[in-house]
């Protein structure tokens, strides 16, 4: 928790009201391996602060196949953003790929803190900069670079998750099949 | 709900029809699936034409199949390893039968996840086959550098068994017809026997293990090609005596000349009933997810052509899995 407080007041000066707020509203949990955190069709009011661990959310398509949009690991925020602000049930799945340990707000609360600590702004601005610019990233990636290039960038953006995550998981993230992941995997060992 | 239902013991034109059926109702350590797909299996065509009636009689109608993918949708107090909403798949216990509807219930025991990189299609085609593969070869204990000989490697259990020798480090070889040759290959086999051309007993020697999936003289042949002290494991082949005792059977004797052909290769000869297995179906979503185990589809029916599908296994020239896509 001291870690996120940290973070948060790199960015923003909150006040010790505001701070201790943001600390009663906080619910650090350890979740094993498998544990589901937000389950598709479900109602979300959860977002998750990921403090270590790896967490996964994935979508299933009408065949039943999972697809990854997103990994978590340390310092990462996660949830079904679309369901929390359209009100509507999970169209993704949140689960733990290893022990993890997490920070559970409800984002209502969370949200609360805009109006009640107006200072807490800049940081919830900064926080949906960097995911607005990390999915616009994540669009161009896939339209521009190569399967090989994508992989260099998830390595170098996800260090280590390839230890917990299944080849399936990152597969579909990158939006290839596990054939061409191998291929990939194969020729950067020969270099 | 909407079933196809087994009306009589006959032939499969005249014994199957769909009926209107109420939806089944859980008990305790039941789930409910809204089904996806099923898959069929030659033990589907044989229950309708009779030839289980005396061990496994039915009562009719009787919906008909074992395996399944779907969605869980109902779960009864006692099961607290499945959550609403999840995905599975299933080969569902005998008393339990009845895959090609739009719900059936199923004892969570007999239930896993399915495996998150494949379709309910490709999910459904896997539990029978896998559990009996893996069942038999589990049994033996194949083990890496192990030479086994799977016979019939175009079927769906030899097929399934193929990749799970080959993920386990063993050297298989397997038989199979010119038709079949190629794609077998891609499974992994190490020397696909064309049995057509070529006479598997002049090709495979010294085998540790003989998957016998075919029975009849099949079963006595493997003790010519293994090796001594090596191990016979067979579906369908007579019973020995530590299953027969399970069924009840508590008088029954190996045959002579299965007893004489263990005695003179100091060999072991075991018959695997495959049982439903939840956890069994985990291992394999675990190996279907790490692509060690890839599902070998010949066909998807819809529901509404269920009947055409099971004509089609009938005719036994299937290469894959026979699915029918319910939703």
């Amino acid at each position: 928790m001291e870690e996120l407080i940290k973070k948060v007041n790199s960015i923003i000066n909150l006040s010790k009201e505001g701070e201790a707020y943001f600390v009663s509203i906080a619910r650090e949990k350890s979740t094993p391996k498998g544990t589901i955190l937000i389950r598709e069709g479900q109602a979300v009011d959860k977002v998750f602060y990921v403090t270590s661990g790896c967490l996964r959310s994935y979508c299933i398509d009408k065949s039943g196949k999972e697809h990854t949009l997103q990994f978590a690991i340390k310092n990462w925020w996660i949830s079904d953003y679309i369901a929390i602000h359209s009100d509507e049930y999970a169209t993704l799945t949140v689960e733990c790929l290893t022990d993890s340990n997490v920070i559970e707000f409800n984002a209502k609360e969370l949200n609360g803190m805009l109006t009640l600590f107006p200072e807490y702004e800049p940081f919830q601005r900064n926080l949906l900069e960097r995911h607005v610019l990390s999915l616009n990233r994540r669009i161009l990636n896939q339209l521009q670079l190569t399967a090989s290039e994508r992989y260099d960038l998830f390595l170098k953006q996800y260090p280590d998750t390839e230890q917990y995550a299944r080849n399936y998981h990152i597969a579909t993230y990158m939006g290839i099949t596990q054939e061409s992941l191998s291929r990939i995997r194969v020729e950067k060992a020969k270099k | 709900m909407k079933a196809l239902q087994i009306t009589k013991y006959g032939e499969i034109k005249d014994s199957l029809a769909f009926n209107e059926v109420s939806k089944p109702t859980v008990q305790a350590k039941d789930v409910l699936i809204e089904v996806k797909a099923a898959a069929i299996n030659p033990i589907d065509k044989s229950i309708i034409l009779g030839n289980f009636q005396s061990m496994m009689p039915i009562s009719f109608p009787s919906t008909s199949a074992y395996d399944v993918s779907g969605v869980v949708v109902e779960k009864g107090s006692d099961v607290n390893n499945f959550e609403i909403g999840d995905l599975v798949y299933s080969r569902v216990p005998q008393e339990q039968m009845g895959t090609i509807a739009e719900f059936v219930v199923v004892i969570s025991d007999a239930v896993s996840k399915k495996p998150g990189n494949i379709s309910f299609e490709e999910a459904a085609s896997l539990p029978l086959a896998g559990l009996t593969a893996l069942q038999s070869l589990e049994y033996v204990g194949i083990k890496e550098d192990d030479k086994i000989l799977i016979h019939a490697g175009s079927g769906g259990v030899g097929s399934f068994a193929i990749q799970y020798a080959k993920a386990k480090g063993a050297y298989v070889y397997t038989t199979t017809s010119t038709d079949n040759v190629e794609w077998v290959k891609e499974l992994g086999a190490d020397r696909v026997i064309n049995y057509k051309i070529e006479d598997y007993k002049t090709i495979v020697k010294d085998a540790d293990i003989v998957f016998d999936t075919l029975g009849g003289d099949y079963t006595a042949e493997a003790f010519e090609v293994i090796k001594k002290g090596g191990k016979v494991v067979s579906v369908v082949g007579s019973l020995d005596e530590e299953t027969a005792k399970m069924f009840g059977m508590t008088d029954y004797k190996l045959p002579e000349e299965l007893k004489t052909l263990c005695e003179d290769k100091e060999a072991s000869y075991k018959f695997i009933f495959m049982h439903p297995n939840g956890a069994h179906l985990g291992e394999i979503k675990s190996m279907v997810e790490d692509e060690k185990i890839k599902p070998i589809i010949d066909k998807v029916y819809p529901f509404s052509e269920s009947i055409e599908a099971f004509a089609h296994l009938a005719t036994g020239r299937a290469k894959g899995k026979i699915v029918i896509k319910i939703s």
